[in-house]
């Protein structure tokens, strides 16, 4: 996995001390979901007598996880790391947006209108993608998805949009 | 002997006419997966789970491990003919087997790997069949402490075999011990960081948190890089399959430590087949008279790594079937397959579904026959699919890993939890966290936490039974001494050289 930038430093809003923001900043998150678990978890029963309560393997994890991600934090200030690796928005945003499109549509609007609705927003994640060739595969996708998961495998799922059949 | 009478039972379930249209249907989707790059075992193994919900479990089963042996066949092929490695199983096999297909002998260096597959999983089958009774009569001496120290040794050979940061393996095993809490208390019932939302009550499901880390974050990813790959196919026509006399005598001890390697790194946990190729391929380099051939077209560079990796993908099968334990991902996928259908993995497998177990054990053999025989002559059909470009593949990914996820549970939210695991697993990926381990976490966590309980509850609260009983304190003094060994700086250079290799 060679994600990580080599090129010139890229301006850093992270102080000088820290010289390997990637795993700093890694190790501070891992500490923040620790946290998260710990308060998620902190109304649960804990320990009574030698038997677990609900609540003790999770703090138990969640403390675990605090120090680890305290140590990954401490090795991004002792040892010098890579940058934070470059994001890009495209892929990300249009591939989550199939994804979330697909899940509120298919109650409402059914296998068929999703499927093909939702290929079409996540081929826009690449540039290189082609309007005529993507309307042509999806329509090809979405007719054997038609008939494979409903007829094939057998698994209830709504077709088409509600208001058309009703 | 009741082997052989085990065997043939098993033999007459895999040749019931479902069983082989399922083994084959395995083998195929398994080779297809294999070959393409950008779509992993595991996302295929998550996403093809819903789709067994019809079958019977033995064929459902049978389909799944297919899936993941034949994903071995169809990444070397890829790997030889077009230095594309579809598997990372398959990334050392591309190292000396693109050199010989460049030097127009991708014929031989098919035919090795196919055969040296075959061998491996040979032996890895009848291993499976020979050491499965008495592991399973070990496993009847296990009490809880015993499997919860087993479970830890597992997570940390996961650990040391990682590649990357131990500290940084071990946070995400923890990470995801902690997303296993999610939902139900199994003892007392209670409501664990769910935050009332329904879907959330039964806990995260494991098919929904693979597919995000492995499905939609790889797809995010592999786009960064613009979505046309650099495919330069290797156009000349394939001639003389067969490899020389001196091919085969070059590769037979390379095929036999290979096997041996792939079979002994297959059942330990943590191990796999990943790591089996990596190590086959040093071996062979450190034993060779000849080091400087490596890396241009020596025919045990590839023989060597892809027997290691099927005999390894076959045998880590073993801990699964008869003490509960998946030692990877795609072997935890299977737990997940086998809970559908309900059956819970572990020593009584073997006992009450006999056919279940060994009609797998069985179709394992059949499975490689098949492959040996359809994949030689469909070579050039699995490269012309390389030309489907990766902009028409990733959308069609994303559609079908969508439908699969909700069809598991009927539940839209699923969906978006998927989706927000692949953000999740993207950012993983930029920090250089390894998510296999966080899955490992997962699906050990519940077992984990049991048998923690239990042990402690026998012990009435004593933490001292998990080194006064012997098993148990064996267990953690190899666990111990291995994160020693991987924190020591000269192993650890020695580490980071096998996993340089695939870079070169």
């Amino acid at each position: 996995m060679s994600d990580t930038p080599s090129e010139a430093p890229v301006k850093s809003i992270l102080p000088k001390w820290v010289r390997g923001p990637q795993d700093f900043v890694g190790g501070l998150a891992m500490m923040a979901v620790a946290l998260f678990a710990l308060w998620a978890s902190s109304d649960l029963q804990g320990m009574h007598g030698f038997s677990f309560g609900a609540g003790t393997a999770p703090r138990m994890f969640a403390v675990l996880l605090l120090l680890l991600g305290g140590g990954v934090a401490l090795m991004g200030v002792l040892q010098a790391g890579p940058h934070i690796a470059a994001y890009s928005w495209r892929g990300p945003l249009f591939v989550s947006a199939a994804i979330v499109f697909f899940a509120l549509a298919i109650r409402p609007l059914g296998l068929v209108v999703s499927a093909f609705a939702a290929f079409m927003i996540a081929a826009m994640g690449s540039q290189e993608t082609k309007l005529v060739e993507a309307v042509i595969v999806g329509a090809c996708l979405t007719l054997g998805c038609a008939l494979l998961f409903p007829y094939v495998l057998g698994l209830p799922m709504p077709m088409f949009p509600r208001f058309l059949i009703q | 002997m009741e082997l052989f009478a085990n065997l043939a039972h098993g033999f007459a379930v895999a040749f019931s006419p479902i069983n082989l249209l399922m083994c084959l249907v395995g083998a195929l989707v398994g080779t297809l997966v294999g070959v393409l790059p950008g779509i992993g075992t595991i996302a295929t193994v998550a996403m093809l789970l819903p789709i067994t919900f019809g079958l019977p479990p033995v064929g459902a089963l049978i389909m799944l491990a297919g899936i993941y042996y034949g994903a071995q066949y169809g990444g070397s092929t890829t790997s030889i003919l077009v230095n594309i490695p579809g598997e990372a199983t398959s990334v050392v096999t591309a190292l000396d087997g693109h050199q010989m297909a460049k030097q127009g002998r991708a014929g031989p260096a098919l035919a090795i790997a196919a055969i040296g597959s075959f061998f491996a999983g040979c032996v890895a089958t009848v291993l499976i069949a020979v050491l499965g009774a008495p592991l399973t009569k070990l496993a009847l001496a296990f009490g809880p402490a015993e499997y919860f120290s087993l479970m830890v040794l597992g997570l940390i050979f996961a650990v040391v075999l990682a590649k990357g940061s131990v500290l940084k393996a071990i946070a995400m095993i923890v990470f995801g011990l902690l997303l296993s809490m999610v939902g139900s208390d199994i003892e007392t019932g209670a409501s664990r960081m769910a935050f009332n939302i329904p879907e959330l009550a039964d806990g995260l499901g494991f098919a929904t948190v693979a597919m995000g880390v492995f499905g939609f974050a790889e797809i995010i990813r592999n786009l960064d890089h613009g979505a046309e790959m650099n495919r330069n196919l290797v156009q000349q026509k394939i001639t003389g399959l067969m490899p020389t006399r001196k091919d085969i005598a070059d590769s037979t001890p390379a095929i036999l430590r290979g096997t041996v390697l792939g079979s002994i790194l297959g059942i330990l946990p943590g191990g796999g087949a990943v790591i089996a190729s990596f190590a086959a391929y040093t071996l062979e380099k450190k034993l060779a008279k000849n080091p400087s051939r490596f890396g241009r077209g020596a025919i045990e560079g590839v023989a060597a790594p892809e027997s290691a990796n099927n005999a390894a993908a076959q045998t880590s099968f073993i801990p699964l079937l008869t003490l509960g334990i998946p030692p990877n991902a795609v072997m935890a996928l299977m737990v997940g397959a086998m809970t559908i259908h309900g059956i819970v993995p572990g020593p009584q497998v073997m006992q009450k579904q006999p056919d279940l177990v060994w009609g797998m054990i069985a179709s394992m053999w059949i499975g490689n026959l098949m492959l040996i025989i359809i994949n030689l002559p469909l070579v050039g059909i699995w490269v012309r699919l390389l030309r489907v470009p990766y902009r028409l593949m990733f959308p069609s990914i994303v559609v079908f890993c969508a439908i699969g996820i909700y069809s598991v549970n009927n539940a839209p939210v699923d969906v978006v939890l998927a989706g927000v695991f692949g953000l999740v697993g993207y950012w993983l990926i930029k920090h250089d966290f390894e998510p296999a381990p966080l899955l490992l976490g997962m699906v050990l966590g519940p077992l984990m936490e049991e048998n923690l309980r239990r042990a402690l509850l026998i012990s009435r609260g004593d933490w001292s039974v998990f080194v006064s009983r012997p098993l148990s304190a064996v267990l953690l003094a190899i666990a111990a001494g291995l994160l020693v060994l991987a924190v020591l700086p000269t192993l650890r250079a020695k580490r980071d050289e096998v996993f340089v290799e695939s870079e070169g």
